[in-house]
């Protein structure tokens, strides 16, 4: 064993007596005195081993139940271990989730002291930092208005603001991307990274096997309490992908409704987005390299060819770009074969979309007419995560670079001045 | 990690060096969760943190009217108004600290699920919020009593650090075994409610303890020229043997001769006997029975932290 390993997990079983009828009280107690063997034992956690080298990024996923916040738990101490052993090096961060301990009924102010001082933060130095804690989290004109008073995002924001004034060498952190918006996402991912080059030690949970993709150096898998798996992230994230059975068309985020139409005559079979590993990822970078795949079914053979269209919209509805390709069965190369079926593919070889949510929506319709084969609003949802400044709807790519004025065409500073009057008329 | 660490490790469990923070980080969030707890608990209310001064008086009102007034309990001690008022005081702290204590763990499940810290600072913080109260209040008695010359300050007036410090352990001992058992059985709540009225009563906080002895007294002698109305039947000792080990009692009592009159007895000297010189027999002789409320403060206390600490354990997943 070396002596890195910010955490040590070895044979570890959790088991949760779960009652069969939940009652608890005395009266229960003593009116069936053999209550007390009426229970189903949970096991949570069964013989998990593993180590964390300090300064390693570790995913662990699982479906729900299979063992992950559990997990999580027994590491953070909030949970005993019922076998095997944990040790940990170094000090754990105390929260799982952001705002722990927040209370409604105190204001940013108040609240900032009591939920600092559980993540272990003094008073003079909660003092010192309140100003930049407040600045973080945009809040300088609520900073004593009651926390009942603040929208979600304001909450959220301040949580995250405070939290990633932690000292701990070694995050635990739960599903921290479920909540918040774009904006705020995209600050969680710069924190991951700035933790990264910190040589911190983390440990995340989540059912966002993107993130898992781009941000973790390792990935865990739990299965009904068991460790199955542990590698490389992308290897990792594709085992979970086939265990559960995960089609491309199920990229979809659960509760986020599609519309299907169309004739049904030519099928599509499923699309999903895929990222620069080539792996599944719902959460591209600006600039990097994204494909869309679109899997489709010919069912009815009188169909020789069909035209497919690709929308991207943003969430707020502008339309940023439709795209369309005619497909025929035998005249596009690599194009399937007499099954009548096939995977479009569509390559965008760096992204120009800014941060934000978009949609993909497609569309398989008659090659010269306007009836639907099938069309799918909504087949993909994504966020693009964009590191670099800037505004603006799209990243053209563009390059800057500063030259010396002699090597300048001749002329540039008429144009200058030109523009400069603003008068428009060329008499010069 | 070498082998000799690893063998350090117990069996089964967590390394207890991998425990988070330092005893300083911890009676810090122990103050701020007090401090916000105060401030919670008179939020939405008109008067705040008057309610705190005002809840008391008026206790003190009532009882001095119904006891003092109309049934005329007084043991002949001066300033009996006084004394009431700090048997009033002292009960208030003890009712609400183990009350609101009782229900700190339960009150914070969010926050034990989530987050870790020894959860003994949750009782503890519960039982800093009455005592910030508590001090506040004990000080207006003293300082008004000094004021209308109702409280007299000596050497004896020493032994009122002790006395605290005895009830704050005994309100924090039984705070920490309420406070484990009402995590998984509410019933405890209801109980300690119907139990705390009882213990009002066995508790002195209207009338001392040489006022029961001398019923208990005078309803053993028959022969006595005043026999007072309502003595107590001889059938009834057996409850003085327990008022007089009650730890309450003994704290309050002893207050009263610390703070307000050192005509009012030591509440050992009133057991021990040393009133038979006043030439009054009564049931309580042996020394036992004198050091039988300071026993139970210590055994209250170490068996409601030691239940604390093995079941909080498990507080997370029980919650």
């Amino acid at each position: 064993m070396s002596t890195d390993h910010a955490i040590h997990v070895e044979n570890l079983y959790k088991r949760f007596r779960i009652p069969l009828d939940r009652s608890s009280t005395l009266k229960h107690r003593v009116t069936h005195p053999r209550a007390a063997s009426r229970f189903r034992i949970l096991e949570a956690l069964r013989d998990v081993s593993f180590d964390v080298p300090e300064g390693q990024f570790i995913g662990i996923i699982g479906h729900n139940g299979s063992g992950k916040s559990t997990l999580l738990k027994v590491l953070a101490h909030i949970y005993q271990p019922d076998g095997g052993r944990v040790s940990i090096k170094g000090n754990i961060s105390p929260f799982l989730e952001l705002g722990v301990g927040f209370n409604p009924e105190l204001t940013a102010r108040e609240n900032v002291f009591l939920s600092g001082a559980i993540l272990g933060l003094g008073r003079a130095e909660l003092r010192r930092r309140f100003d930049d804690v407040i600045g973080f989290a945009e809040l300088e004109q609520f900073v004593d208005h009651k926390l009942k008073n603040f929208s979600t995002g304001m909450e959220v924001r301040l949580a995250f603001a405070l939290a990633i004034q932690a000292h701990a060498e070694i995050l635990m952190m739960d599903e921290v991307l479920a909540v918040g918006d774009a904006a705020f996402q995209q600050k969680c991912f710069d924190t991951f990274k700035r933790y990264k080059r910190e040589g911190r030690t983390i440990v995340f949970v989540t059912h966002d096997l993107g993130t898992v993709n781009r941000y973790c150096d390792r990935a865990i898998l739990l299965d009904q309490g068991r460790l199955v798996a542990d590698g490389a992230p992308t290897e990792i994230t594709a085992t979970y992908r086939g265990s559960i059975g995960v089609s491309a068309g199920d990229s979809r985020k659960v509760g986020e409704q599609i519309e299907r139409w169309g004739t049904r005559e030519v099928l599509i079979g499923g699309v999903r987005l895929l990222g620069e590993t080539g792996v599944e990822d719902l959460h591209p970078l600006t600039g990097s390299h994204v494909r869309v795949e679109i899997a489709y079914e010919i069912k009815n053979m009188a169909i020789a060819d069909f035209l497919c269209v690709l929308w991207i919209v943003r969430n707020d509805g502008t339309l940023v770009s439709e795209e369309s390709l005619p497909v025929t069965q035998y005249g596009n190369a690599g194009l399937a074969s007499q099954s009548g079926a096939g995977v479009i593919r569509y390559d965008l070889a760096r992204l120009p979309l800014r941060k934000g949510g978009y949609r993909v929506n497609v569309e398989l319709r008659e090659r010269r007419g306007q009836s639907a084969y099938d069309h799918i609003d909504r087949a993909v949802l994504f966020r693009v995560v964009d590191t670099q400044p800037g505004q603006g709807l799209i990243s053209p790519g563009g390059t800057w670079s500063v030259v010396p004025r002699d090597s300048a065409v001749a002329g540039f500073s008429d144009i200058a001045v030109r523009s400069g009057t603003g008068s428009g008329d060329a008499g010069t | 990690m070498s082998a000799a660490t690893a063998e350090a490790i117990p069996p089964s469990g967590i390394e207890p060096a991998s425990a988070t923070g330092s005893l300083r980080h911890y009676w810090h969030l122990t103050l701020e969760l007090a401090i916000s707890q105060f401030k919670l608990r008179y939020t939405q209310s008109i008067l705040g943190y008057v309610w705190s001064l005002l809840k008391p008086a008026m206790y003190f009102g009532i009882t001095y009217v119904i006891f003092v007034d109309l049934f005329h309990v007084n043991d002949g001690t001066p300033h009996y108004g006084i004394q009431i008022l700090l048997g009033i005081v002292v009960w208030t702290f003890f009712s609400e600290c183990t009350a609101t204590a009782m229900g700190a763990v339960a009150g914070s499940a969010g926050l034990i699920r989530k987050a870790y810290f020894p959860r003994s600072i949750l009782v503890v913080a519960a039982s800093f919020t009455s005592l910030f109260t508590f001090v506040i209040n004990l000080s207006l008695v003293i300082v008004i009593g000094a004021a209308i010359g109702q409280i007299s300050l000596g050497v004896q007036s020493l032994a009122a650090i002790p006395l605290l410090i005895e009830l704050y352990v005994l309100a924090l001992g039984i705070a920490f075994f309420l406070a484990s058992l009402h995590v998984q059985f509410h019933d405890v709540g209801h109980l300690w409610e119907v139990f705390t009225n009882l213990l009002f009563y066995g508790s002195g906080v209207m009338f001392s303890l040489t006022y029961v002895l001398q019923r208990a007294h005078f309803a053993a002698v028959v022969t006595t020229s005043s026999i007072p109305a309502h003595a107590l039947p001889a059938k009834f000792t057996w409850v003085v043997d327990i008022v007089a080990a009650n730890p309450i009692m003994q704290v309050i009592e002893d207050l009263r001769h610390a703070l307000v009159t050192p005509v009012a007895p030591w509440t050992f000297s009133v057991v021990t006997g040393h009133l038979a010189a006043v030439g009054q027999v009564h049931p309580l002789n042996a020394s036992w029975d004198a050091l039988a409320p300071y026993a139970l403060v210590m055994v209250i206390f170490g068996a409601g932290a030691l239940t604390y600490r093995a079941r909080s354990r498990y507080f997370a997943q029980n919650l």
